[in-house]
């Protein structure tokens, strides 16, 4: 029985260091938040429902879907987060092409850029109809069932809407408003390549190629949009299931419509499809390339896919399009997609209605050794972003889960 | 026909990296319709002897010739019939038999009439569409001499084909397969080292010695008629001879 | 248990529904426990569309197409390399090392692989399922042709078979049934491969897909409908593998 001893050794030794780690876990200095970042927004009304999460942070209509199925409540969106002011009218998604492309067949991405522009101006003119769009396009105008509670996922689109502003002229203070996200990502220490020690002007280089956008606008104000050469290769375009991308599912759904008024669409191959994956670009007429449509589930997946040259264009949110800039993906961004649009969340049963109260809910609860889970879709995505500076600003430390 | 077995020597090395000496300068000559039984020791060559003469091994000096070819790989004019696991599982007791037949190409129609044929002479006429699996083990080896006779060889090369059986079942198969060799006057090669077999059904008992095998002694046995009496004094006394002749073996 | 057999198969079962429903009851919590009914809904409209993404027997026809179409792939290759393998020593020498270090690797490691050599597509998800299959039916082809006796190899030699001829009257049919239940193992890992390989971006149908995408949109009682659909087709096809080696290889078992 020589093992005795050791074995007994090694009992008091565990015994030791399990007492020694319930003492350690006093609270943290700073007031903490848990952050724990789900592949998408999808689960997320799961993940609140089942006390997993006691927040969180996502676009629309992900949003919305909390009070609806009465899980939650927003404690505020986007525009409205702290530093005060600092996010008003902040630039979400954008259409972010690869250079090669535009070098190659500039013709070709001037006419999806046109298509683009119209459709957001469509958007903006049509609301409710474009609502009813995107519901078709993300769950096929069903419902959505969340426990007792099924919604339809119309009614869903219908009141998210208004929270997300689609816009699509890159104007100067939409500029600026990019140069700020660059900002704050070198804050969070994000940035390390080209973009993390270049002046205001530079990063403006860096990043935007507004020429497809000037040349789109002109012929349309012109009245006749110029049919490009044939691209010989099938392209894709990167999106993600938001209604943020409203402007892509609009310019496919009704595509005869743009067709026929403008002379450019996006026709899909197979229009019996709710989700059409393949569709033609048609200019004048003519069919000018073949282009996949690629869901992904998040902006950096969507952002990988332009790096290998998967695809070729991305209607994504606007940090992911930054961050693969900094480290080299040859992309840039040609025109805004829309502004805001994002919203905070929490449980229905927490004692915060607004930010104030939010954040003394998250130091209560931080100080009692229990600090708040919130989800956020993907690292670095937008949402992230936004959040961890606004926790940070009200003094809140931010710790990944 | 003619079988000449010349200068066969028959050296290899073991896995363990043993040189073993299993034949050595063997020579034999069979005539035509003899039935030779090949009896020894264990270990003394006797299967190795007749996996060369079959085609399946090659002899490290000497050769095998049939009518004057060299058999230096299987040939269907020299048929092998195992001990164990010589039926095809998966056929049954017709496809089985017809498989030569079907090697060769021979069409259905007379395929089916050799297989009834041959299936009427080992007696199996009502186990046509059985399986192996559902055969005791005698009517598998019968089976398996109908498969053989099919294709109408030359010699019949027999590996102990009746040690797995039961001493009843082996009696019965030793008097089937004389008749059998009454009916198609084959040539047969027999290994066996059980000498009261030997003596029942071979013209002459090739016996070899203790590793390396040598031929010790050819013993004739044609002047007992058919069917032997393994009572009568000259069975005794060739049974006796021939075993004195392996003791002797084995204690050199 | 004296209870008749087809009873005994169903009693697990149904005691498993019965527990769910109560369990749900008890649990209340819809996201934790999707009720029975919400389920069963899903289960009973197959032909419905879910969420713009096709319905359940839509996808699972396509779920199906892909799976047997990598799983064709896999065992026109493993079989024949299996044979080679099988039958000589040195070939298997050869691709010994290399089969071994590659085989416990899961198929969803290759993914980005997958990606990146055969892009967004069918040929990516075609991949994964190529993968998971190949292994089994590899090994057991192997298996199998080692397996068969070397005196039926030789009582066919003597019998005056020729190489090409103990090939295919010989070695394919002894090793069969090896082969075959290298194939059911295969087909049961290529079909759980499918909500791997269908987790593959740009990937829009199929069970894989519809169940990715209701989780994305938080639809629990879809996910549990779509699994259980993804469990009665593993367990049909394997019932099929079943039946055809009962009847064609039962020699097999009753072998001495």
């Amino acid at each position: 029985m020589t093992f005795l001893r050791p074995l007994a050794a090694l009992v008091c030794c565990a015994a030791l260091l399990a007492l020694a780690g319930c003492i350690a876990s006093t609270p943290p200095t700073t007031a903490e938040v848990g952050v724990l970042y789900s592949k998408g927004t999808g689960p997320m009304p799961m993940l609140l429902a089942t006390d997993q999460v006691d927040g969180y942070i996502a676009w629309q209509p992900f949003v919305e879907v909390a009070p609806l199925a009465g899980i939650g409540k927003v404690i505020a969106y986007s525009g409205d987060l702290p530093p005060a002011g600092r996010w008003k009218n902040h630039p979400c998604c954008v259409l972010a092409i690869r250079t090669d492309l535009a070098a190659q067949n500039p013709g070709a991405v001037n006419a999806v850029t046109a298509a683009t522009i119209l459709a957001t101006d469509y958007l903006q003119a049509n609301p409710d109809e474009s609502a009813e769009i995107v519901a078709d396009w993300l769950a096929g105008k069903g419902d959505f069932t969340y426990g007792n509670i099924t919604v339809s996922s119309v009614a869903v689109l219908q009141r998210a809407f208004p929270t997300v502003k689609f816009v699509n002229e890159p104007t100067e203070p939409w500029k600026n408003g990019q140069v700020e996200f660059v900002h704050a990502l070198r804050d969070l220490n994000t940035l390390t390549g080209s973009l993390q020690n270049a002046s205001d002007t530079e990063i403006r280089g860096i990043l935007f190629d507004t020429q497809p956008y000037t040349a789109a606008r002109a012929m349309i104000y012109a009245g006749r949009i110029t049919t490009p050469p044939k691209v010989t290769r099938k392209l894709g375009i990167g999106y993600l299931m938001s209604d943020h991308d409203a402007a892509l599912f609009v310019a496919v759904k009704k595509w005869q419509y743009f067709n026929d008024t403008y002379g450019v669409a996006l026709r899909p191959q197979d229009p019996s499809k709710t989700r059409p994956d393949l569709v033609d670009l048609i200019v004048n007429g003519q069919k000018v390339a073949e282009i996949a449509l690629v869901p992904g589930d998040a902006g950096p997946q969507l952002m990988q896919l332009a790096a290998t040259d998967a695809v070729q264009f991305a209607y994504v949110g606007n940090p992911p399009t930054i961050a693969a800039i900094d480290k080299g993906t040859p992309v840039k961004i040609v025109m805004a997609l829309n502004l805001e649009g994002s919203g905070l969340v929490a449980a229905e049963d927490s004692p915060a209605k607004d930010w104030p109260t939010f954040v003394q809910w998250a130091k209560d609860r931080s100080a009692s050794g229990k600090p708040l889970k919130i989800a956020a879709p993907g690292k670095g995505s937008i949402q992230d972003v936004m959040l961890r500076y606004a926790l940070r600003d009200s003094g809140l430390s931010v710790k990944e889960v | 026909m003619k079988l000449q077995i010349q200068g066969v020597n028959r050296e290899f090395v073991t896995e363990q990296g043993e040189a073993v000496h299993a034949l050595d300068d063997l020579s034999l000559e069979v005539q035509e319709r003899e039935f030779i039984c090949i009896l020894g020791p264990s270990g003394c060559g006797k299967t190795t002897l007749l996996r060369i003469v079959a085609g399946l091994d090659r002899p490290t000096s000497g050769q095998v010739l049939i009518d004057g070819h060299l058999i230096d790989k299987p040939c269907p004019r020299l048929v092998m019939i195992f001990q164990e696991y010589s039926l095809f599982p998966w056929r049954t007791v017709r496809e089985n038999i017809a498989f030569g037949l079907e090697i060769q190409g021979v069409s259905r129609e007379h395929r089916k009439d050799a297989v009834d044929r041959y299936l009427t002479l080992v007696g199996l006429s009502d186990f046509g569409g059985q399986y192996p699996y559902e055969l005791s083990g005698g009517m598998r080896q019968r089976v398996a001499v109908a498969r053989a006779l099919a294709i109408e060889p030359d010699v019949l090369l027999m590996d102990e084909p009746f040690g797995a059986l039961d001493a009843q079942t082996r009696n019965v198969m030793q008097r089937e397969l004389l008749r059998l060799r009454e009916k198609t006057q084959k040539t047969i090669l027999f290994v066996t080292h059980s000498v009261d077999e030997a003596v029942f059904l071979a013209d002459r008992i090739v016996v070899l010695t203790r590793r390396p095998g040598k031929i010790r002694e050819i013993v004739p046995v044609t002047h007992c008629p058919h069917p032997r009496d393994r009572t009568c004094r000259e069975f005794v006394e060739i049974r006796r001879h021939v075993l004195d002749l392996i003791s002797e073996g084995s204690t050199d | 248990m004296g209870l008749p057999r087809p009873l005994l198969r169903i009693l697990l079962p149904a005691l498993i529904l019965v527990g769910w429903e109560v369990a749900s009851l008890l649990v209340a919590n819809p996201y934790i426990l999707p009720t029975l009914e919400s389920v069963a809904q899903v289960l009973f409209t197959p032909l419905t569309d879910i969420l713009g993404s096709g319905s359940l027997v839509e996808n699972a026809l396509i779920s199906i197409e892909r799976v047997a179409l990598g799983f064709l792939i896999a065992a026109l290759v493993a079989v024949p390399l299996g044979i080679l393998m099988g039958r000589s020593e040195r070939v298997k020498t050869v691709f010994d090392s290399t089969i071994e270090l590659f085989r416990p690797v899961p198929p969803l490691a290759w993914v980005p692989l997958a990606l990146a050599w055969f892009k967004i597509g069918l040929a990516s998800i075609v991949f994964i399922i190529f993968i998971g299959a190949f292994f089994p039916i590899l090994l057991n082809t192997i298996d199998g042709v080692r397996g068969v006796k070397r005196t039926w190899v030789e009582a066919a030699a003597t019998l005056g078979a020729r190489e090409r001829q103990v090939l295919f009257h010989v070695i394919l049919p002894g090793a069969a049934p090896t082969i075959w239940t290298g194939l059911r193992v295969g087909f049961g890992i290529a079909w759980m491969c499918v909500v791997a390989a269908e987790m593959l971006p740009g990937t829009t149908s199929g069970l894989g897909y519809l169940i990715l995408y209701a989780y994305n949109f938080g639809q629990m009682q879809v996910i549990i409908a779509g699994m259980v659909v993804i469990g009665l087709i593993g367990l049909s096809i394997d019932y099929f593998f079943k039946g055809v080696e009962a009847r064609e290889f039962g020699w097999r078992e009753l072998e001495r």
